[in-house]
């Protein structure tokens, strides 16, 4: 039965995991902000960046993983390219969570590495899916 | 940071105590007991970063310092572990104000210290910018009444008996002063301080700019008489007549009429206007100035409110007649109120009738006087001159508790009590025989009231005690003098002062009703 069957399980369950896991990463780097600008000096010019960038990322994370779990239980292979190329997206922000915001913390290092392992999983399983599909 | 050194005070010297020096050789190291700066580290809040550790060995002999430079990591998980941000750890340098940005930077900063306008102005101005004339000047006890030029003078000598114009006018301050102008003949009508355009000229400046009314104009003429002039609106200036210089001011009387807003609504002055001669070299002016509340009849106050020491004790009536006493009735001469015998230079009490000296608070007075008496008096008339003498004509029944008390605030008067005690111990049975009242003697209880440090004399209570004693018959032809005396007492009867701590705050920790609940 499992023959006719190509969309990939492993995929669909890290497609859940990391929906869960953008949740509390959002709420958290969200929580991390909001520390950081009463803690430290933390002017408007360089606030306003890092929020805005999250907000974006919340927004890509959420068309990604929506469309990459239709592509993947449909087994079509568009939603789930398109999900790969916004994958591409996301590991730019999630970079720049990493390295070039204002003030990166041990804490933000942590969630944005795992992260990004995450998003390598994704992508590899991702592009194995496409590869079933198409062929 | 193995360079940093906050200990290192002075320069090429080594400090005491203190291992980051490098001015101190290893032999001053020996000497020292403890490192005053253990660690030298950069911000603690990175995640890692170089600390210079200095400390002492003192098992050593000679102790010696001991330098470590180690990477100190800060465990904690929000700690920084890179920022983009140049000035994030560090004390930023603040602008330069140049020309160009000046503005920009004194609106960012200027807050209440440094701005070229108060706030309140700003509203202000805004609100009343059409009519200037609505700011109303209030004033309070002391200010300087304001005129159109400068302030109110009341010229006043200074240091020498000189007058001196720089003296203002404080408001509610009634003053009276006296000073010397120096004044010829040839040059009377140049001086302006001698002129009466001089002193009404400023108007002081109110809601509607009061101007300084005429009130009266009396001319002094040259051997002293006084005469008052009907038309008081005609401005006399000074000018030379005959030999004499005449129209000279020798006196204003200020008179400032106020509302209970502390708002001046009227200003009278009176002149008196005087002559001089050629020999004259100066003049003796004197100013006063008294300040009325607006539809009052002033009042002498004889303290505010307790009384002052050295001013008459007021004192007066209640009307008979009226079942519920609406207020006390006084003699409008504060110095004729409550008075006692004054001692005239031949201590004859009937030849001086009627002279009586005022009860001033806090002075202890004494005064007498001898009666001649001969057989042929009578006892009753008797009697009722010697009580006229030592009461007088008009005792009062009731005295001010406190220097201001109003009249119409009865139960802040109190009564005087009379008290008659004989002079003889033993009591005659014979009542028949005379009793003629020799001595006077007023008591006055008074304490302190109020604040410990602002303490206010209030009176408590006073007595009137009259000594008599019993008129031995005289034979006839033969006369008798007796001492009459009157006295004023004065006592503090103030109880100790208390002061009045607030109490301690105390901790109330109470668990709630239902703390225990499960359980209870």
């Amino acid at each position: 039965n499992s023959s006719y069957q190509l969309s990939s399980v492993p995929l669909q369950i890290l497609f859940y995991i990391n929906g869960i896991y953008y949740i509390f990463y959002f709420l958290a780097t969200l929580a991390m902000i909001v520390y950081k600008s009463e803690v430290f000096s933390y002017p408007d010019d360089f606030l306003a960046p890092d929020l805005a960038l999250l907000f974006i990322m919340a927004i890509l994370e959420v068309l990604r993983l929506y469309l990459g779990s239709k592509g993947n239980l449909t087994e079509e292979e568009a939603p789930l390219g398109l999900s790969l190329v916004m994958t591409v997206g996301s590991v730019i922000l999630s970079v720049y969570f990493l390295v070039w915001q204002t003030y990166v913390l041990k804490a933000d290092v942590v969630l944005n590495a795992l992260l990004l392992f995450t998003y390598g999983l994704e992508s590899v399983l991702k592009v194995g899916a496409i590869a079933a599909f198409v062929s | 940071v193995a360079k940093l050194c906050v200990c290192d005070l002075l320069v090429a010297q080594c400090d005491v105590n203190c291992c980051c020096d490098p001015d101190c050789s290893a032999a001053d190291f020996s000497l020292f007991t403890t490192c005053s700066v253990p660690i030298v580290t950069g911000d603690s809040r990175l995640c890692s970063q170089k600390a210079a550790i200095y400390s002492l060995d003192v098992e050593a002999n000679p102790p010696e310092r001991i330098f470590k430079l180690i990477d100190q990591v800060n465990p904690s998980l929000f700690c920084i572990h890179a920022t983009n941000y140049k000035e994030a750890l560090s004390f930023g340098s603040p602008q330069m104000p140049t020309s160009e940005n000046f503005d920009q930077l004194l609106k960012e900063f200027e807050g209440a210290t440094f701005s070229t306008e108060p706030d309140g102005w700003n509203i202000n101005t805004d609100a009343q910018s059409p009519s200037d004339a609505n700011e109303t000047y209030r004033y309070e006890y002391g200010v300087p009444i304001q005129t159109v030029d400068a302030f109110l003078r009341l010229p006043s000598p200074v240091v020498s008996s000189w007058c001196s114009d720089g003296n203002p006018a404080g408001f509610l301050v009634n003053q009276a002063t006296k000073c010397t102008r120096s004044v010829r003949v040839e040059t009377c009508g140049n001086i302006q301080a001698v002129s009466m355009l001089f002193y009404i000229n400023s108007s002081i400046l109110v809601v509607s700019k009061v101007n300084i009314t005429v009130q009266s104009i009396v001319v002094q003429s040259l051997n002293g008489m006084w005469t008052s002039l009907n038309s008081s609106d005609v401005l006399r200036l000074p000018m030379i007549l005959d030999e004499l210089c005449i129209n000279i001011v020798l006196g204003v009387s200020y008179h400032i009429t106020y509302t209970d807003a502390g708002e001046i609504i009227e200003a009278a002055a009176s002149f008196v206007l005087g002559a001089i001669n050629k020999e004259a070299l100066s003049i003796q002016q004197s100013f006063e100035i008294s300040f009325t509340q607006v539809n009052t009849k002033p009042v002498p106050l004889s303290g505010n409110p307790g009384y002052v020491v050295g001013l008459p004790v007021r004192a007066g009536f209640r009307p008979q007649g009226y079942p519920f006493p609406v207020e006390i009735l006084f003699n409008t001469n504060k110095y004729g109120q409550l008075t006692i015998l004054q001692s005239t230079s031949n201590q004859d009490c009937l030849a001086a009738q009627g002279a009586r000296t005022p009860v001033l608070f806090g002075y202890n007075m004494v005064s007498g006087c001898k009666l001649r008496i001969t057989a042929a008096v009578k006892c009753q008339p008797l009697t009722q001159t010697l009580l006229d003498l030592l009461k007088g004509q008009t005792f009062p029944e009731y005295v001010a508790s406190f220097g201001n008390s109003r009249a119409q605030d009865v139960l802040d008067w109190v009564p005087i009590t009379h008290f008659q005690t004989s002079e003889q111990r033993i009591y005659n049975t014979f009542q028949t025989s005379c009793q003629i009242p020799i001595s006077l003697e007023i008591e006055v209880k008074w304490t302190k009231y109020g604040s410990l440090v602002n303490p206010q004399a209030r009176i408590v209570n006073v007595t009137a005690t009259i000594t008599t004693t019993t008129l031995k018959q005289l034979p006839s032809g033969r006369e008798r003098t007796i001492p009459v005396t009157s006295s004023v007492v004065f006592t503090d009867i103030s109880s100790p002062a208390e002061p009045g701590y607030k109490a301690w705050p105390t901790i109330s920790v109470k668990l709630p009703f239902d703390f225990f609940f499960p359980f209870v």
